[in-house]
């Protein structure tokens, strides 16, 4: 039998959440005064509550009672990255799995609690972490902790779910990449090219044999070593009272059993030397395509900072250098599209990571002459610095992105860089530096980011080749 | 021995990690109870007309800094007549120049305020958008106002727009759903409505002009054709100024075109099989169409509580038979898609080639089941509890209300309909619900349009007693 006890946590970020008196309703969005040093005109402050109970699990709480609904995120430490070899999209089916009932809510419990109180839920998986979220009016709020806590503790995984699921996958790959065209082009092919550690350079949708092989005893051993409350962060945000929210919380997360530490894998990357290239035939698709993929610099860094500001200045809107030059000017393609982590965004990730763009052309183009084409405007950056007026356009242009992150009808975007803060770097709270951190690149260091992570020998170019069967357009 | 292996070190983990089963099932306490859900009212908005007979919306809301804005104009695909995609053509290249400042100048004016320009030209219009810094509202007002009013449709930018389309067109029709919904457009409405064509002909879209662009621009484009509807973080008086000063002198325009299809459907069309063949697809992609009633009409609300319970919601009857049973599919949907004087309920999915009998074999099962048995009342409350929460969802935020508001108003619902939403649905009971399949969801006059491998597929479906009798075609691509 298992020992349950239950502990009051009060660490000092407990202690600041149960004590305070009532608050006063403080807006998740201030402005403060402007900092004349930095000049940003406005600052992203986002309130926050952090609390790690005795079983590890890290506990963000915000609120943002605007609008009657809580959004509610569970984030396990565990992506596709680090699957198990031989069981590429393992991670991702097992997110599946954990959809399928647990000992106390059985098979179709969940979606109905939630859809019957009003709400919606569902879970991804990605480079460094599987979440699970809902959006619900706030009365749903203690039923949704009660039954997230009790997946956490107790899913039931059997043959049954297990076969269900692997057709659901299995339909999930062909939808989405056999029966399309380009499929898995860019987002699975170059990061399988740039990179070298298996960690990084498998197909992590999965192969779908591999998707067929798994078993019931491999998703035990997966939910043992990975599902534990010490590999996870629980993020509230919405129209909450901390401390009524916390005491659920304790209620229902406090009793789920610790796991035993767990060893991550090296998932580093060596620094690329020597230009990658490759390419494959899509039967499906009808026209040329062309991706190239640049190993960024580690989340964090103040080099991180300027590349994001770089993908800004080279590739995100109509104003950037390579829609001008490609779209424009050259008229090579209608539109290009890509940035910092074709899955998520520049910030919710936590290892090895491309900035990539993709477009699709018409035939009668070289790559080569492409290559030169997307060199000629990075080289641009990697000779001259930016102008301090470019600069700023940047900046404005991420703050403006954030504060759509985080303000938008499910708030799904604020739980997930909260988590992603948590869980990467144990500081929430961390979110509200984001555009400090920008504020401080210069353009010497736009410079010294760029001749080292834009030049040629980092550079992995993906080719899309039309199939024999490609026709031209026709209409039915 | 390999099997052995595996439940020996599953156990030990077990016996070293106490975890999933042996937790204490006892004393974990029962679901605590939902209960009633707080009320929630749609921001209030300012509503006014300019003399030229420009609307004007405002919706204080939001929680950033930032202004959301959209500029409705009543000029879209209804309006191409036979010239397929020249509404889109033209929206294009609105971002082309506009008032003797380049493409690249307007996008970077966008940038400078924490914006981009978005054109996007639907059924009935082209919505022309920005979200802003809320310092540079007015800024955004003048710019959406060159856009809009005074674009230089230069030729050269127009020759590289089309060849786009011509390209993004070939991608398109490469992809099965999109074929799908020009095949059933094309059954349900016909070749002579704008709504039967959904895409032209690469040699069509090669024979616009610029010229073209223009005729149509002038005659779709006016203040009488247009609404603005700005939401988030803005004052008032200072947005109501800027607005007078970029569009008071707006010329009227033309009136809106009212133009309601003649759809082909009912019971003296019969049943229509359209089948278009992707040799080799894994996949059949599904599309299943009735009538639906108009939006505002008796049996709108009741419908859609129907369409949520069938198949609309995740927790619908077809998603948890084809998808969470079977394992058929993953993405089955289905949803009301309403036009003025139009509407029509449609179901997608994508199910595995060999099994596209089968899954047609459970949604037809499930659907002739709802019109045989009232649903439960905790499924049909759940439903009506569900349609509630999602449409408090879709208003909370700027871009949402913006998206919700411009939809009413397409519609010509009045402005009471956004407070009598969640009432009405709350008061669908099962009998409506049921009621509403039996009248609608009549499977001899359906019609059903498959997009795969044809040689595996035809067969199970002329072997499905509901297709029995039904008029099947092969329909070519072009």
């Amino acid at each position: 039998m298992r020992l349950v006890t239950r502990i009051t946590v009060c660490l000092a970020a407990a202690l600041a959440a149960c004590a305070a008196p009532q608050r006063p309703v403080t807006p998740s969005l201030a402005v403060p005064p402007k900092d004349s040093a930095l000049a940003i005109p406005t600052r992203l402050q986002v309130e926050t509550r952090y609390v790690t109970l005795d079983n590890g699990l890290r506990v963000v709480m915000s609120r943002e009672p605007s609008v009657p609904t809580v959004t509610v995120g569970v984030y396990y430490g565990i992506g596709f990255r680090i699957e198990p070899r031989n069981r590429t999209g393992f991670a991702h089916l097992f997110e599946h799995l954990m959809f399928q009932g647990s000992a106390n809510a059985p098979k179709g419990a969940f979606d109905t609690l939630i859809y019957r109180s009003g709400g919606v839920n569902n879970g991804s998986t990605t480079f460094d972490y599987t979440n699970y979220y809902e959006i619900v009016p706030t009365n749903a709020l203690e039923a949704v902790l009660w039954i997230e806590a009790d997946r956490m503790a107790r899913p039931v995984i059997d043959e049954a779910v297990l076969k269900n699921q692997q057709g659901v996958v299995g339909n999930e790959v062909k939808v989405n990449v056999l029966n399309q065209p380009y499929g898995s082009w860019p987002w699975i092919d170059l990061p399988m090219l740039a990179n070298e550690n298996w960690f990084n350079s498998h197909n992590f949708y999965g192969d779908l044999k591999e998707i067929e092989a798994a078993t019931v005893s491999d998703s035990k051993e997966f939910f043992d070593k990975f599902y534990r409350p010490n590999n996870a962060v629980l993020v509230i945000a919405g129209d909450i009272e901390y401390e009524q929210t916390l005491a659920w919380v304790r209620q229902y997360f406090d009793v789920v059993p610790k796991g035993a530490a767990i060893s991550f894998p090296d998932i580093s990357e060596p620094r690329q030397t020597a230009e990658k290239f490759a390419s494959r035939i899509d039967k499906l698709a009808p026209k040329p395509g062309y991706a190239v993929g640049y190993h960024v610099p580690p989340r964090g860094t103040a080099e991180w900072y300027a590349m994001g500001l770089l993908d800004q200045i080279l590739l995100q809107g109509e104003d950037s250098r390579l829609y001008k030059k490609l779209v424009q000017e050259a008229g090579v393609t209608g539109s290009v599209s890509g940035g910092i982590n074709l899955i998520g965004n520049m910030f919710d990730y936590n290892g090895p990571m491309l900035w990539a763009l993709s477009f699709v052309h018409d035939t009668g183009r070289d790559p080569k002459e492409l290559t030169a084409l997307v060199d000629s405007v990075l080289e641009e950056l990697r000779t001259n610095p930016v102008t301090q007026e470019e600069l700023e356009r940047a900046r404005t242009k991420v703050r403006s992105g954030l504060y759509d992150l985080v303000d938008s009808g499910t708030r799904f975007g604020l739980i997930d860089l909260l988590a992603a803060y948590a869980l990467f770097d144990n500081n929430p709270g961390g979110i509200n530096d984001i555009e400090l951190g920008f504020a401080k690149v210069t353009p010497q260091q736009m410079l010294a980011t760029a001749q080292e992570y834009l030049r040629p020998s980092n550079r992995s170019v993906f080719i899309i080749e039309p199939g024999p069967v490609a026709v031209e357009a026709k209409t039915p | 021995m390999m099997l052995r292996s595996l439940f020996a070190a599953l156990s030990l983990a077990l016996l070293c990690s106490p975890a999933a089963a042996q937790a204490p099932l006892g004393t974990y306490p029962n679901q605590p109870a939902v209960g009633a859900p707080k009320p929630y009212a749609v921001p209030r908005t300012q509503n006014y007309t300019l003399p030229n007979g420009m609307q004007i919306t405002l919706i204080p809301s939001g929680l950033a800094p930032k202004t959301t804005m959209t500029l409705a104009i009543a000029a879209g695909n209804l309006n191409d007549g036979t010239s397929t995609w020249l509404a889109d053509l033209t929206g294009a290249m609105l971002k082309e120049g506009a008032n003797g400042r380049s493409a690249g100048q307007l996008a970077q004016a966008a940038a400078n305020m924490g914006g981009a320009l978005d054109v996007g030209v639907g059924w009935g219009r082209t919505a022309i958008s920005i979200a802003v810094l809320k310092e540079n509202g007015p800024d955004a007002i003048a710019l959406l106002a060159d856009v809009a009013r005074r674009p230089d449709f230069a030729t050269d930018a127009f020759a590289r727009i089309q060849q786009d389309k011509v390209r993004d067109l070939a991608v398109t029709l490469s992809q099965p759903q999109p074929l799908a919904v020009a095949v059933m457009a094309r059954a349900v409405y016909g070749t002579a409505h704008p709504y039967g064509r959904v895409y032209p002909t690469e040699k069509q879209l090669k024979a616009f002009t610029i010229e073209d662009v223009k005729r149509f621009y002038s005659a779709n484009f006016g203040a009488e054709r247009a609404h603005l509807y700005i939401a988030g973080q803005f004052d008032a008086g200072t947005m109501r100024r800027a607005i007078e000063a970029a569009f008071d002198d707006w010329e009227s325009g033309p009136a809106r075109l009212i133009l309601a299809p003649n759809a082909q459907l009912g019971p003296s069309f019969g049943r229509r099989v359209l089948l278009v063949d992707r040799p080799g697809a894994p996949q059949s992609t599904l599309q299943l169409a009735f009538a639906a009633p108009q939006a505002g009409t008796p049996g709108d609300i009741a419908f859609r509580v129907t369409d949520a319970l069938l198949s609309g919601a995740f927790n619908s009857r077809i998603t948890t038979n084809i998808r969470e049973e079977k394992g058929y599919t993953y993405s089955p949907g289905s949803s009301i898609q309403q036009r003025p004087g139009d509407a029509l309920w449609i179901f997608e999915a994508d199910v595995t080639s060999d099994v596209t009998g089968k899954s047609l074999h459970e949604i037809f099962k499930e659907i002739k089941e709802l019109q045989a048995v009232p649903p439960p009342r905790d499924e049909a409350a759940g439903m009506s509890t569900w349609l509630s929460g999602v449409f408090v969802l879709r208003h909370a935020s700027p871009a949402g209300l913006i998206g919700e508001l411009a939809s009413r108003d397409a519609l010509g619902l009045p402005a009471s309909w956004l407070d009598s939403y969640i009432p009405s649905v709350l008061s669908v009971g099962a009998a409506d619900i049921q009621a509403s399949a039996k009248e609608r969801l009549t499977l001899d006059s359906l019609i059903l349009v498959v997009v795969g491998d044809l040689r595996t597929v035809t067969p199970q479906l002329k072997a499905l007693p509901e297709l029995r009798g039904a008029k099947f075609a092969v329909v070519k691509a072009e």
